[in-house]
């Protein structure tokens, strides 16, 4: 065992502030770390009460401390998570400004018990202090950020239609104002498939497009339909996204931006109000985008076709432009029912109708013509009878243009007129 | 036979000395804090952390707020020294040693350190020089908990035997009640054992 001959020397050492005071505050030591921190010399304050020098220590809990350190012979502790309660040191950490006095831990063991002298050992915890401190500030930030998070779900769950889903298109997640857009319960949509899901008899969505983007396992959006229980038809613009899990398992999310409004600003816009067909408008865009289209040839052309009521001045003049609107409704739905899918069909204006007839020759354009003729002339119309109208075809040829095919198909109706009506020519 | 060589003469030894200790903390609180009050038979028992954990649950009722004191004491009998104290009491606390109508989170932080130091002072060391033994104490740390949950869910699976030695404690006048756990694991209960046989020896022979 080694004796301590200089324990000065040691104290003076230690990165820690010793003292050593009576019961009655008197300071009997005062080591090298509270010289130097507190600026107040051992020689200016041993001998001295502690009292004179630290006035706004609590003296009363100073002694109670002291008489339990004494008596029990065990060290007492000040509490060091809040502010200081023994001496304030300043601080002279110049690149954290959290705090401006020492953080303390401070602890009185018993010194010498015969004589009541304790002693008194002060830690700078300030470091540990001031990291608790930045930690409870980031973990407030993170609590408000998990609220603002919690409330961001809440908006999102009540207000927007997603989903998430499996890589096998099954729904992993549903939001609830998904579940209440379609109609749903949680427990009937979580687990099941996509196409389960929508290809029961209550809803009516086509779901073939958004498990192909989920069996390429690529983002996609595009446009989808559905119809819901009550027959109404809703326009969805979706977005397929891949993201990984956690646990890096593929899923997707699927968004659904209720379109149907916009849809039926755009319907309206392109369609004739009366008959329900496209209007002149949207038929000169299709016609224009179908004029430019490279690869038509001999073999691969297209057909237009312009009919006009037969005599319908007379009808107007007879029975009145209520029922002369009824025969251009009941004409317009003779002809939306006979042409085939993928003819547009569209009224050009009082009681001429146009139709584009992709990828026909001349033969089948007058066949497609001939069945339009047939299909007005078995009308039976009320108040009115029988209808008739006149047609006029073209086909597509190089060089030709919008106006040069309208210009062809106007002279064959024309001359189709001109030849007895209820009939078509074609030049 | 119990684990870790715990036998029934053991335990009744530990609660022997647990009374002795706990009578020491109740004559050194009335000195040196002017409360007088009454500590109840500890109960002691062997268990892991799930039951720790079950046990405080059954001990602390869950719908208060508590100053929970954590101070660790080393040596060849080392442990935890858990006091569990409610804020209202904390409170009462507060107002006995400071003196004021309503102590402030400092007294209060403060009051109950001071408590702790005493009770773990009196009844830890008094135990341990029951058993020959030397202790020493680290600086304790109190926090406020919401609740009774005062052991994580991760540290609940971990896998430990420790010995529970608890009391309740009661100061009617000033209106103070707690709650002390001295927690022992895995490798100090052989330590206390061979201890306590010492002492056993030491009695017996």
């Amino acid at each position: 065992m080694v004796t301590i001959t200089y324990p000065n020397v040691l104290l003076d050492a230690l990165e820690i502030g010793v003292m050593i005071i009576d019961e009655t505050f008197e300071v009997r030591y005062w080591n090298q770390w509270m010289e130097i921190n507190t600026s107040v010399r051992s020689s200016d304050i041993i001998g001295k009460n502690l009292h004179a020098f630290y006035p706004d220590i609590d003296y009363k809990v100073l002694s109670r401390k002291i008489r339990t350190t004494l008596r029990l012979q065990s060290p007492t502790f000040y509490d060091a998570s809040l502010q200081n309660r023994f001496i304030e040191i300043p601080r002279t950490k110049i690149t954290t400004s959290l705090l401006k006095y020492m953080q303390l831990q401070v602890t009185i063991s018993p010194y010498d018990v015969e004589e009541n002298l304790v002693m008194v050992s002060i830690y700078d915890i300030s470091d540990l202090h001031e990291l608790k401190l930045t930690l409870q500030s980031q973990m407030e930030k993170i609590s408000e950020l998990n609220s603002e998070l919690h409330r961001d779900k809440m908006i999102i769950d009540a207000n927007l239609l997603i989903i998430k889903i499996d890589s096998e298109c099954r729904i992993v997640e549903a939001t609830q104002a998904f579940l209440e857009f379609f109609g749903y319960q949680s427990e009937n949509v979580v687990g099941s498939k996509l196409a389960e899901v929508f290809g029961d008899a209550s809803v009516d969505f086509d779901t073939v497009q958004i498990c192909d983007a989920i069996a390429s396992q690529k983002k996609w959006s595009g446009e989808v339909k559905a119809r819901l229980h009550d027959e109404e038809q809703v326009w969805f613009d979706a977005v397929v996204t891949p993201f990984n899990e956690e646990n890096d398992a593929f899923c997707y999310t699927v968004i659904f931006n209720d379109i149907s409004d916009k849809k039926r600003i755009e319907l309206l816009s392109i369609t004739d109000p009366l008959t329900k067909l496209y209007n002149r408008h949207k038929f000169n865009e299709v016609f224009e985008n179908m004029v430019q289209r490279r690869h038509w040839d001999e073999n691969h052309t297209f057909g237009l076709i312009i009919a006009d009521v037969d005599y319908f001045k007379r009808v107007n003049d007879t029975y009145g432009h209520q029922i002369g609107d009824k025969v251009l409704i009941e004409v317009a739905h003779a002809f939306s029912e006979t042409i085939r899918i993928g003819d547009i069909l569209a009224r050009w204006g009082g009681e001429e109708f146009v139709c584009l007839l992709p990828a026909v020759d001349k033969a089948k354009a007058l066949y497609v013509a001939e069945k339009l003729r047939l299909a007005v002339e078995q009308l039976d119309i009320q108040n009115v009878g029988k209808v008739t109208a006149s047609f006029g075809v073209t086909i597509f040829t190089a060089g030709d243009t919008q106006e040069s095919m309208m210009h062809r198909a106007d002279s064959s109706l024309y001359r189709a007129k001109e030849n007895g009506r209820n009939r078509i020519e074609c030049l | 036979m119990h684990q870790n060589g715990f036998t029934d003469d053991h335990l009744d030894m530990l609660r022997e000395l647990m009374n002795i200790a706990m009578g020491n903390a109740t004559a050194s609180i009335a000195d040196l804090l002017e409360a007088f009050g009454k500590m109840h038979i500890p109960q002691i028992m062997i268990s892991d952390m799930e039951g720790l954990d079950g046990y405080i649950q059954q001990s602390i009722p869950k719908d208060q707020r508590n100053y929970v004191t954590k101070q660790l004491f080393g040596g060849e009998f080392s442990g935890e020294f858990l006091f569990v104290i409610s804020e209202e009491s904390a409170i009462h606390l507060g107002h006995h040693l400071y003196d004021v109508d309503q102590p402030s989170d400092g007294d209060i932080l403060d009051a109950v350190i001071e408590l702790t130091n005493i009770l773990s002072a009196t009844m830890i060391s008094r135990l341990t020089e029951e058993l020959h033994t030397k202790v020493q104490f680290f600086v304790p740390s109190t926090e406020v908990v919401d609740g009774n949950a005062l052991i994580s869910q991760e540290d609940i699976i971990n896998y430990h035997r420790i010995i529970i030695i608890s009391t309740q404690m009661e100061f009617q006048h000033q209106n103070i009640n707690g709650q002390i756990f001295i927690l022992t694991k895995d490798g100090m209960i052989g330590s206390l054992k061979d201890l306590i046989d010492r002492k056993l020896e030491e009695l017996y022979a």
